[in-house]
């Protein structure tokens, strides 16, 4: 059995330091802060608890002390289950697949109604301390992390690989940055609004070269939960609801790089990802009326850009730099700010994606609202885009 | 053939795990030598050397010495390093399209130009090799 699945509510906290440092007298506790925005989602949603038959939780950081967090959520909610519940892990792409996992409960019809939800705390780490983990997590630690590659390392060598290839220069990769700044300043819970120009991310200290610390994700501790259900639920509901009418997935079968020398900076994964999800749709990239893109870094908006068919290969960053990819341009590109400025919780990104699309199509996003907004594409990652997740979702009012 | 040898007059900061299959490819490193595995059905290499074929499956493999010659793909200077690199910061670190049509990820030595030709060095720290690759 399989059914349509729509998008019906949302909640999301402000996205930056919401962790405590280990010996605050105070803590700052997971439960406490995801708990109330599943109240506030389902009130979006306008459906009672009772509906809900699954849960599907992006896992925790390992910082996050309370372990099996989604029973234990469950418990704290009251929360009877006949459909599933989970904890799941995919690097990059966790949130995606605590999304793509709820939906399937719903069209596999093992409930009516499902929570796709996560809580990212991370920020009182030590950045070099975190990056001993992340390392072994982008890399064959035997042959890759012994150099010292850090995730967006990887990212780094796309930028340097796109600029020699295609001319692309460090002024159009920047301008991302600025632009998404912009975009942030307009969404409640981005984590930097304050507005930046090109000349201070060009002038920032660099992290992995050509990238500055305005090209690189910022830490961010962040909580989100979307509420998911069948579409006769949420035609019932007389709520408007973002349907879900395509998912692409692709992974090529490599770790960070194809050990058979490819076009790297092509993200064959995306391309992959967005074809099926296209095609499934009944769409073409054309079609899209923005896109909230897994981005961590400025080059990484731009290949993604590229693979999702939304500009045009090597043009994707003077496209950028023409406005093209900003509010009130040809395809809005991360309407919300994407990583670099509302703010990447890593393990929850991929949930803030799809409430993004959420929010924009059922006109919900204010002054960052895209106008008239009817299909948005979101995607995300793991690796170097080793593997893609796409989903297409479209407004029914 | 042997590979020049660079002294590093320190321990590595993050040595690799060395196993019962592994140890040939890091003894021979020590030696000079860069050496991965082929499947003896499929003929193809693969990299980092594996105790089967990753493309056919085949269980038969054998070990063969590269070149260590390539191409400079991509590379990136690393300012923000895990905490065991520290005393290595900033770090380049670089990908090599070898001449025998493999994708190599390593430190880099010098300031290369992109696609270089590129030559594989054996770093001897004090306590056992990596590989690097510098400009030729």
């Amino acid at each position: 059995m399989t059914r349509r699945v729509a998008v019906i509510g949302g909640a999301a906290s402000p996205n930056g330091k919401l962790q405590t440092v280990a010996d605050a007298p105070l803590q700052a506790l997971e439960h406490e802060i995801l708990a109330p925005l599943v109240i506030d989602a389902m009130a979006t949603a306008g459906l009672p608890k009772e509906e809900i038959g699954a849960l599907v939780f992006a896992m925790c950081r390992p910082y996050t002390l309370q372990k099996y967090f989604a029973t234990f959520m469950a418990n704290y909610l009251r929360l009877p289950l006949k459909g599933t519940i989970m904890e799941v892990l995919g690097n990059g792409m966790t949130g995606g697949m605590a999304f793509d996992e709820a939906v399937n409960a719903v069209a596999l019809g093992h409930s009516d109604v499902a929570l796709a939800l996560g809580i990212n705390m991370e920020s009182q780490a030590n950045s070099a301390e975190h990056m001993m983990t992340t390392m072994r997590a982008v890399g064959d630690v035997d042959f890759h992390s012994i150099f010292g590659f850090t995730p967006i390392s990887w990212y780094a060598m796309d930028a340097v690989r796109y600029m020699h290839e295609f001319g692309a220069t460090r002024a159009e990769l920047a301008s991302v940055a600025v632009k998404d700044r912009r975009h942030a300043a307009l969404n409640p819970i981005a984590q930097f609004k304050k507005p930046l120009t090109l000349d201070e991310v060009l002038g920032a200290r660099p992290i992995v070269e050509p990238l500055g610390l305005y090209e690189v994700p910022p830490r961010s501790d962040g909580a989100v939960c979307l509420v998911v259900c069948a579409e006769e639920v949420a035609k019932a509901s007389a709520r408007p609801y973002a349907l879900v009418r395509g998912r692409g997935f692709f992974h090529e079968g490599a770790h960070q790089i194809n050990e058979v020398p490819n076009d790297m900076t092509a993200f064959v994964s995306a391309q992959g990802a967005a074809a099926t999800a296209y095609r499934s749709a009944g769409i073409t990239a054309a079609d899209l009326d923005l896109a909230e893109l897994y981005a961590p870094c400025t080059i990484v908006q731009v290949l993604a850009g590229e693979a999702l068919g939304l500009t045009p290969r090597g043009k994707g960053a003077a496209q950028a730099a023409a406005g093209e990819t900003s509010l009130g341009g040809r395809i809005p590109i991360c309407t919300s700010g994407g990583c670099l400025s509302r703010g990447h919780p890593a393990y929850s990104t991929g949930l803030l994606t799809i409430y993004e699309l959420w929010e924009q199509l059922t006109h919900r996003a204010g002054e960052r609202q895209v106008r008239n907004a009817r299909l948005g594409a979101g995607s995300c990652e793991l690796g170097n885009y080793n593997a893609a997740l796409v989903h297409v979702l479209e407004a029914v009012a | 053939m042997t590979l020049p040898i660079v002294d590093v007059a320190r321990t590595r900061p993050w040595p690799p795990r060395v196993s019962s299959f592994t140890k040939p490819f890091w003894d021979a490193l020590a030696e000079g030598r860069f050496l991965t595995t082929r499947g003896r059905t499929s003929g193809r290499l693969t990299f980092p050397p594996k105790p089967f074929c990753p493309y056919d499956w085949g269980r038969e493999i054998e070990w063969v010495e590269l070149s260590g010659r390539g191409k400079l793909y991509s590379q990136t200077v690393i300012h923000a390093v895990p905490a065991a690199f520290a005393g290595e910061a900033p770090i380049r670190n670089g990908i090599v399209d070898l001449d025998e049509g493999l994708r190599v990820a390593a430190r880099i030595l010098g300031e290369p130009a992109l696609d270089a030709a590129m030559e594989c060095v054996v770093l001897r720290y004090t306590d056992g090799p990596l590989f690097a690759f510098r400009g030729r």
